[in-house]
């Protein structure tokens, strides 16, 4: 027996066009490279969708971009700002620099102010002096250079230890030293591991997975080490002075 | 709108409120005295649902004093602030709560000190240099949080209450125009022009 | 509004080696307006036993007031001390008798506990609101910025950390947790507890 109460009123349905598919992603500038990363699940709610789909996107090579949000619209917003880069290249003959990238992500965003790519979004990589970089959006096109982000679901657990760690936050040197400015790889590498097993730790939607990507300025020292680094793989495009890694770690999987 | 502020100093208690009743968009009355003398050393700026800070404040004067009645003993500032909390405390979780706010300032007789506690309806409670309620407080903390000296004489005190009191009534759209301020000290509680 | 964050504030336990740690921030404010930079919320429950109550301000005091009448009733009665854990059934008993109506607390509680060899054992947990309890073996934390400390810990920590290192790790632990917290902040005070002596500090930290 139908309710006839329910069908005395009219039913309204609406369509809600997003969801929010868990992640997060996280990049620091050094000196002469940038480390751009994210874990690989993606979730819906409580269920995995899956324990593999990237995140972070070699959109050039020196330009790397993270995306953590709505997957969908993540996926579709990279592959916009591959297109716009390429027709760049077309017309000019070169790559675009990663300043002006920012600056593109941010008009791209800002067109769609009133039904938005529901999306972070963090670039990194190099500058065209030679510096490591790393540019930070929100969802309608705010951004800022800085020396690290993090962002997406365990944002929160993570964006206060690299205060700590990176900005050497609530710490004082000791006397007649100073702290450093920018951290060498390794330690970078050891942070961004760290940062994200105790993520995964404690956020469920984080986890699986994590991919590290490295983009090295031109004559890095550290490129030989990256190298010979097991289980790095090289993935700078055709005639490249700077260089462009890929490391991947497992991530616990509970 | 009601607003009240307190500020300590040197071996004193400052304790302003404002003197209007309030009913809807109407004044109803502007000389109400809102400081409630508890005890020789014990002053209490109260403000929040007219009934209810009447009936309130009267049952903590008459419990005040009967405690010094029945144990010839008067209580202390923290003291009178506890048993004031925790009336507040049980009243929050009662069938109708009383929606007072309070400002206890007093003199600790016994350690020779001035002491100011901030009280709200909930029975929130903490122990304060300086403090306000009402809207007043949006403007008063910051510029207290500039201007407030621990040290200060009384002279000194009134003044920094007097620029609370000015910059009220400069920025707040709804300012309450007279002020009773009340002064608890080593000779006990008085009122005193501004 | 929510009720656990109109106070603010936030409070964070570790075992050491030997040791406990329990620290919390000092800010009480009422939603974003900051009233006092001076209110605590960790009380000494016995000698070795230290329990920190972040939450609903008025319920600090409140839930303290009980905590300490039932403790100083169960010491008359057993003539002894209550050890940690009996007094974390304690506190999520006294929770759980409002179940429907509750405390708007999440107590931390950290202590040392005596073995029978006569040494003394760590000991730290927390509950919800209603009493549900966690014995963690590591750090608990509760609070505003209860998430940011669980990031913070998750990556400082490491077992059996002496007395000073402890404090150095909760320390940091909570200072950047509290800075990334619009409600919890405005200094700290930590409380390292050993086998012979309590040491207490309290920390200057950003006042915005």
């Amino acid at each position: 027996m139908p309710d006839m109460n329910s069908l005395a009123h009219p039913q309204q349905h609406q369509f809600n066009p997003y969801t929010e598919n868990g992640g997060t992603i996280l990049a620091i500038a050094g000196e002469d490279f940038t480390v751009i990363a994210g874990d690989t699940r993606q979730s819906e709610g409580y269920s995995i969708q899956t324990r593999y789909a990237p995140k972070v996107f070699r959109l050039t090579d020196k330009a790397v971009l993270a995306v953590n949000g709505f997957a969908a619209d993540g996926n579709m917003f990279v592959k916009k700002v591959r297109q716009r880069l390429e027709w760049y290249r077309h017309a000019h003959a070169k790559d675009m620099p990663l300043r002006a990238i920012a600056r593109l992500i941010q008009t791209m965003l800002y067109a769609r102010r009133f039904f938005p790519f529901y999306v972070y979004n963090i670039l990194g990589g190099i500058e065209e002096d030679g510096s490591g970089a790393v540019y930070s959006f929100d969802p309608v096109g705010s951004y800022e250079r800085e020396a690290c982000r993090a962002a997406g679901a365990a944002q929160s657990l993570v964006q206060p230890f690299l205060d700590n760690q990176i900005y050497f936050k609530n710490q004082t040197p000791a006397q007649d030293t100073s702290h450093p400015v920018h951290l060498p790889l390794h330690s970078v590498l050891a942070l961004v591991i760290d940062s994200f097993t105790g993520a995964t730790e404690r956020h469920i939607e984080v986890g699986d997975g994590l991919e590290m990507y490295v983009v090295l300025a031109r004559g890095n020292p550290a490129l030989q080490s990256l190298q010979d680094l097991p289980g790095a793989e090289e993935v700078t495009g055709t005639q490249a002075e700077e260089r462009v890694f890929v490391i991947r770690r497992d991530l616990k999987k509970d | 709108m009601e607003t009240s502020f307190a500020i300590t100093g040197k071996g004193y208690v400052l304790v302003a409120a404002d003197t209007t009743a309030a009913r809807s968009i109407v004044k109803m009355k502007t000389d109400e005295d809102k400081i409630k003398i508890l005890s020789p050393h014990l002053l209490m700026a109260y403000s929040g649902e007219p009934g209810d800070t009447i009936q309130f404040s009267e049952y903590v004067e008459r419990n005040i004093r009967l405690y010094q009645i029945r144990n010839t003993l008067t209580l202390g500032p923290s003291a009178a602030a506890s048993w004031i909390r925790r009336s507040l405390a049980d009243s929050i979780r009662s069938r109708r709560p009383y929606a007072v706010n309070l400002l206890v300032g007093g003199y600790d007789t016994s350690s020779h000190t001035p002491e100011l506690y901030w009280i709200d309806y909930l029975g929130t409670l903490t122990k304060i240099p300086f403090g306000a309620h009402g809207y007043g407080s949006y403007f008063a903390l910051s510029l207290l949080d500039r201007y407030h000296d621990p040290e200060a004489s009384l002279e000194e005190g009134i003044a920094t209450l007097k620029r609370c009191l000015d910059e009220v009534a400069k920025r707040l759209v709804v300012s309450p125009g007279k002020y009773l301020v009340k002064v608890v000290d080593k000779d006990g509680v008085r009122e005193i022009e501004i | 509004m929510s009720i656990m964050e109109l106070n603010g504030g936030s409070v964070i336990a570790m075992v050491g080696k030997d040791c406990v740690a329990i620290a919390s921030d000092l800010r009480l404010g009422n939603q974003a307006l900051g009233l006092s930079s001076n209110f605590q919320r960790i009380f000494p429950v016995t000698d070795r036993i230290y329990v920190g109550l972040p939450g609903l301000g008025t319920d600090v005091h409140t839930l303290w007031e009980k905590f300490r009448f039932r403790v100083n009733m169960y010491t008359i009665k057993e003539e002894r001390e209550i050890e940690p854990e009996t007094f974390a059934h304690l506190v999520s008993s006294t929770l759980y008798e409002h179940r429907f109506g509750p405390y708007f607390i999440e107590p931390v509680i950290a202590g040392l506990a005596k073995t029978p060899s006569g040494g003394v054992k760590p000991f730290i947990a927390a509950t919800d609101l209603i009493g549900c309890l966690n014995f963690a073996k590591d750090f608990v934390v509760a609070g505003t910025a209860s998430s940011k400390l669980f990031g913070m810990a998750e990556g400082l920590w490491e077992p059996d950390l002496e007395p000073e290192d402890l404090f150095e790790t909760i320390s940091q632990a909570l200072m950047n947790a509290v800075d990334r917290d619009a409600y919890s902040g405005w200094g700290c005070v930590v409380h390292v507890i050993t086998k012979d002596k309590i040491v207490t500090r309290t920390l200057k930290g950003r006042m915005d």
